[in-house]
């Protein structure tokens, strides 16, 4: 996309978008040579968020040294050889997830910063747009594939009536707007088929496209004869089949971008079947976003290790004899904190294997992970108290060299986890003036 | 005595006050006194928090004309929510009080006017919908949806909600990929080619006249409506174009097709607006969809559309017919696969609750869990197609089976195979109704073990429809001993844990119920000791009613039948509308129960009561909130 006209001006913006929640600095606002690499780096940033569910044990996430001298937590200790590379933030919260209830209002806000409003379906919306969609929406079209949303599993079934919230809110971290959750991945083979195809002009591209024409024609015609709430609906296939259109026809035309594919997708590599187990699937997923970064097939990515209150069973670890959500409500018992412990730090573990699979990605002089931020983090703190105190929060990559890693930092009591996202966005090359109810950017988090 | 000493045992607000006789206006200054003394302080004047600003609320008709807003005052204040934390608690038995009688009173107050019919939201095949109906529209065999991603749920639970049927751009490279390969796998095989392509060129039939023929039979079916000449012709272009640029002729008509598979006139279920003030009944077409998206999970068969091309499908007559012949043809365990896993809870067996498979290696055979996960589904069926009492969902004589499974349970049955079957249950047993089947005990226990608590909650929210509000903040939960001292039971450690009073006010009325389910282990198998301690079934609930074991819960369970139809028939309603019960819907709801209760409460009767509804079969106008007038509901409800 270039930037073509006049630049509306910040005010004209404001005026139109009302009291808008976020303040992008929208691309017609950009002048034109911010869309060159960001930084120095000839090589684009990545960005992926990893969510946990169901918090953590409080008492052996926090290092107990903060600077850059830090020792790691005894559950971070699988960051070892990567502690150069880590940012270890403490004291963040998120206000807007706070109250309502213990897990949903908590996962579905994680990366809005927004309240969701509360509902079992007819009133959906968490009320903003999730960072890494922010970004995807600026940045999203210089990549074959805006974004990647990979899970392990699919949508938990039903609503959930003790509380008053429909299970989607618990099932998705990646919003498009108030009410566009994006479908997850979760099938490992097809990550890998989209992969593959990715920008690759595609065999009867321009005949798909005839298709999607037609139906466009049909969506507006149907979209006329429909009443007002259902017309939103008929706008969000408009803009999921023009989304396809806009791919298949970048596609078609490479010597219009300046997109290259930056590494060969192996077919080797080509997941052989459904994963055997949870284990084997978390690992197939972390290979998949490396490919994906690898390749530039896209630039961002969220992966949620599974929908939040998962009970998903653990014993197959040593001293793990139950499911994750029971585990979690520990209430102090030293058996089940043991075991929150192991559960913890397999989920730090399977970070670590992702971002040394970047880092052993060569990418000219560096690697892939020096050109990356790899977010971790969990919408709750102690899983045996909801709270969004605090938040266990990690960043890791230098994102070519704009993030300063290496270091523990705290800071006062309720940072905004918003202000790290303005960090983010800002290193990613997409910045926003505020994101949510973000009153800074983080310090000491940019170079 | 028992129905009233049930009303006290659940957390519930509906029924509690049913047995007191309080005068309307000592129940109103009772509320008043509530709000007064916990709310005003927030919710005055121009500050009033969230907007809530009592003084707007000053009699009690004026609560009652905004239904919506205070229908979520009820919500919030039922789940602690409101007042929040940090301010006076309100005592749990006014909390509830209150709440029920303001759900009672709003929900009488909307149903005063008669039934008006609610706006039905534009709604999505979800990927089984569409799976089944590409399934039926090429005549295939294969499961074209199975690389679309999965939907969640909204409204009464059901993932064919329309609110929650939401599209992301992942879904139109799926759709585009799914269509093109049910149709060539389609287009290769004789049987299912024969169903969508009905001529081929030949002498005197030219390419184009063939292809039109097909699109001309094809479009009508794809779209479940006749179709304009413009949009014939929109897609006879699509066929011109492939056909132009070198392709066969199948390889243009199947192009065109394809465009009609991921065309918004399939994908979604459309029902033309009603320009009229008030209320109508709904086109035949698009009633036909209703009814076959409803009891089949697909599209309209060919004997449906030829009734909606006769306009016959206003007729109470037919469509009582085609409820019966609907509900005996197979496609009637799409409808019985989808409702109960999603009502019970049990799609979720096998994915987030999984027995430990260390400690229930028996539950890792796939033919038992096979045979365990379609129990209550094909049991439902068998109520549905052979028109049985709902209330063998509770208590019933017989069960479907296989052999392991009946093996599974100890039973002794002969003549049983892998197939499942129905069998009457032999004297003595511990089976019969949902709550002796191990799809039910396994999706509200642990993975390591039972739960009263879980399987009480269960009980009270699927069954009952009466989900217990969740625990105030800050109350300790069940702590839970491995090792150090003396292991104890999990009721002695509940016991304790009733200690506290804040727990105590709804735990008393879960756990009991849990208790008389301890007979059956995580995977649902008998089992008389727990423990080295012989299982200690005896549960009692507030009032001091005592019962014991699985049979004596079940005679608690009938004894509120009521509340069970209730549930039941307003899950059923939102699954059949696709989409979250109004208050409007309640009524209809209300009535349905009614006739259950009073009158025939078999399988067939509630699916009739539900198809003939008002929001069934109506459309709104423009003017909202317009009631079909009683004399109509009368008239079309009733054979000329």
């Amino acid at each position: 996309m270039t930037t073509r006209g006049f630049p509306l001006s910040r005010r004209t913006m404001l005026r139109g978008a009302g009291a808008a929640l976020a303040l992008p600095w929208l691309e017609a606002m950009t002048p034109a040579r911010a869309h060159a690499a960001p930084g120095a780096s000839a090589h684009p940033v990545r960005m992926a968020a990893l969510y946990m569910p169901n918090g953590v044990h409080p008492d052996f996430w926090t290092p107990e040294t903060t600077g850059r001298g830090f020792q790691l937590s005894p559950t971070l200790e699988p960051l070892e050889d990567l502690k150069h590379e880590l940012l270890v933030l403490t004291n963040l919260w998120n206000e807007g997830s706070q109250g309502g209830d213990g897990h949903y209002v908590k996962i579905s806000g994680f990366l809005t910063c927004t309240t969701v409003t509360k509902t079992l379906g007819v009133d959906i919306s968490v009320n903003g747009t999730s960072m890494d969609q922010l970004a995807a929406q600026r940045a999203g079209k210089r990549t074959p594939i805006p974004s990647l949303e990979l899970g392990t599993s699919p949508v938990t079934t039903g609503v959930d009536r003790n509380v008053g919230y429909t299970r989607v809110y618990g099932s998705h971290i990646a919003w498009n707007g108030p009410t566009s959750p994006l479908a997850k991945e979760i099938d490992p083979r097809h990550v890998f088929e989209r992969l593959f195809r990715a920008g690759q002009p595609e065999t009867g591209a321009a005949q798909d496209r005839l298709l999607l024409d037609r139906v466009i024609d049909d969506a507006r015609q149907l979209r006329e004869r429909l009443g007002m709430a259902d017309r939103q609906r008929m706008d969000e296939y408009l803009s999921v089949v023009r989304s396809l259109e806009d791919r298949l026809e970048r596609a078609e035309r490479p010597e219009e971008s300046d997109w290259k594919r930056r590494a060969d997708v192996d077919p080797a590599a080509r997941p052989a079947g459904p994963p055997k187990d949870f284990a084997e699937h978390v690992r197939l997923m972390m290979d998949m976003i490396a490919m994906a970064f690898q390749t530039d097939s896209t630039r961002i990515a969220t992966f949620m290790f599974n929908n939040e209150v998962s009970n998903q069973s653990f014993s197959f670890l040593d001293g793990v004899d139950g499911g994750h959500h029971s585990i979690s409500h520990h209430q102090r018992e030293e058996d089940k904190l043991r075991q929150y412990r192991i559960i913890n730090r397999w989920h730090v573990e399977q970070y670590a294997y992702l971002l040394r699979k970047l880092r052993d990605m060569k990418e000219g002089e560096s690697n892939v992970l020096e050109n990356s931020m790899v977010l971790f983090g969990s919408g709750i703190r102690d899983g045996d108290r909801h709270d969004p105190h605090n938040l266990p929060v990690l960043l890791a990559g230098r994102a070519g060299g704009r993030l300063d890693t290496g270091q523990h930092l705290t800071y006062e009591k309720d940072t905004p986890l918003a202000n790290l996202y303005v960090s983010m966005l800002d290193a990613f090359g997409t910045p926003v003036q505020r994101f949510a109810d973000s009153t800074a950017s983080l310090r000491g988090v940019l170079k | 005595m028992l129905a009233v000493i049930l009303t006290l045992l659940l957390c519930a607000p509906v029924p509690l006050l049913r047995a007191e006789s309080v005068s309307a206006e000592e129940q109103y200054a009772k509320a008043r006194k509530l709000l007064n003394a916990h709310c005003l302080v927030c919710h005055r004047g121009k500050a009033a928090a969230g907007g809530f600003d009592l003084a707007k609320y000053p009699t009690q008709a004026s609560i009652l004309a905004d239904p919506r807003r205070w229908n979520n005052v009820v919500l919030r204040v039922r789940q602690h929510e409101m007042p929040p934390p940090g301010a006076m608690t309100i005592p749990h038995e006014v909390r509830e009080e209150f709440t029920a009688w303001m759900t009672r009173e709003l929900r009488q107050a909307a149903c005063r006017d008669g039934l008006a019919p609610q706006p039905a939201p534009l709604r999505r095949l979800n990927r089984n919908e569409y799976a089944s109906t590409v399934r039926d529209l090429l005549n295939i065999h294969i499961n074209a949806g199975h690389i679309l991603p999965a939907d969640g749920a909204g409204g009464e639970g059901f993932d064919n909600a329309a609110e929650t049927l939401f599209l992301s751009p992942i879904h139109a490279e799926k759709y585009l990929e799914a269509a093109r390969d049910a149709l060539h796998y389609g287009s290769r095989d004789p049987r299912s080619r024969k169903a969508f392509i009905i001529s081929e060129p030949g002498e005197g039939v030219s390419p184009e006249a063939a292809a039109q023929r097909n699109l001309e039979a094809f479009l009508p079916r794809a779209f479940r409506r006749p179709i304009t000449g413009d949009e014939l012709e929109q897609y006879l272009a699509l066929y011109r174009r492939a056909a132009l640029s070198g392709r066969g002729f199948e390889e243009s008509l199947l192009f065109a097709f394809q465009g009609a598979l991921i065309s918004p006139h399939f994908l979604f279920l459309f029902e033309e607006p009603n320009p009229e003030a008030g209320p109508r009944l709904l086109g035949h077409y698009e009633f036909a969809s209703r009814l076959s998206y409803f009891l089949w999970g697909s599209m309209p068969d060919k004997e449906l559309f030829d009734l909606a091309a006769g306009n016959r499908l206003h007729e109470v007559e037919v469509i009582e017919t085609q409820i019966a012949r609907m509900l005996k043809d197979h496609k009637s365990l799409e409808f019985a696969e989808r409702f109960v896993e999603q009502w019970l809870g049990t799609r979720e067996l096998g994915r987030d609750i999984k027995p430990d498979p260390e400690l229930f290696r028996e539950y890792y055979d796939a033919e038992l869990q096979s045979a365990i996960r379609y129990e209550p589904i094909l049991f439902f069926q068998e109520l549905l197609s052979g028109n049985h009492s709902l209330m063998n969902l509770l208590d019933s004589p017989f069960t479907i089976l296989t052999n392991k499974l009946q093996r599974h349970y100890g039973l002794d049955i002969k003549g049983l195979s892998q197939q499942p079957k129905r069998v009457e249950l032999p004297e003595g047993h511990t089976r019969g109704g949902l709550l002796g089947m191990s799809a039910v005990l396994a999706v509200s226990s642990l993975s390591h073990r039972t739960s009263p608590v879980l399987r009480g909650k269960w009980v009270l929210d699927a069954l009952l429809g009466t989900p217990p509000p969740p625990p105030p903040p800050d109350v300790p939960e069940l702590p839970e001993e491995h090792t150090g001292a003396a292991p104890r039971t999990v009721r002695e450690k509940l016991a304790q844990h009733r200690q506290n009073p804040a727990c105590a006010s709804c735990h008393d009325r879960i756990d009991p119920i849990g208790f008389g389910l301890e007979h059956y282990d995580v995977i649902g198998r008998w089992r008389t000791h727990e423990a080295g301690k012989p299982v200690d079934a005896k549960g009692e609930l507030p009032g001091g009613m005592a019962f014991e074991g699985v049979g004596g819960l079940k005679q608690v369970l009938l004894a509120r039948k009521d509340l069970f139809f209730r549930n039941l028939t307003a899950k059923m309603l939102g699954y059949a509308l696709g989409r979250g019960l109004s208050l409007e819907d309640e009524c209809t709801v209300d009535r349905i129960v009614e006739q259950l209760v009073n009158k025939d409460d078999r399988a067939q009767q509630m699916v009739r009561s539900i198809v003939l509804s008002v929001p069934f079969r109506y459309q709104p106008g423009t003017r909202p909130g317009v009631a079909v007038t009683q004399a109509e509901v009368k008239r079309m409800q009733e054979k000329p």
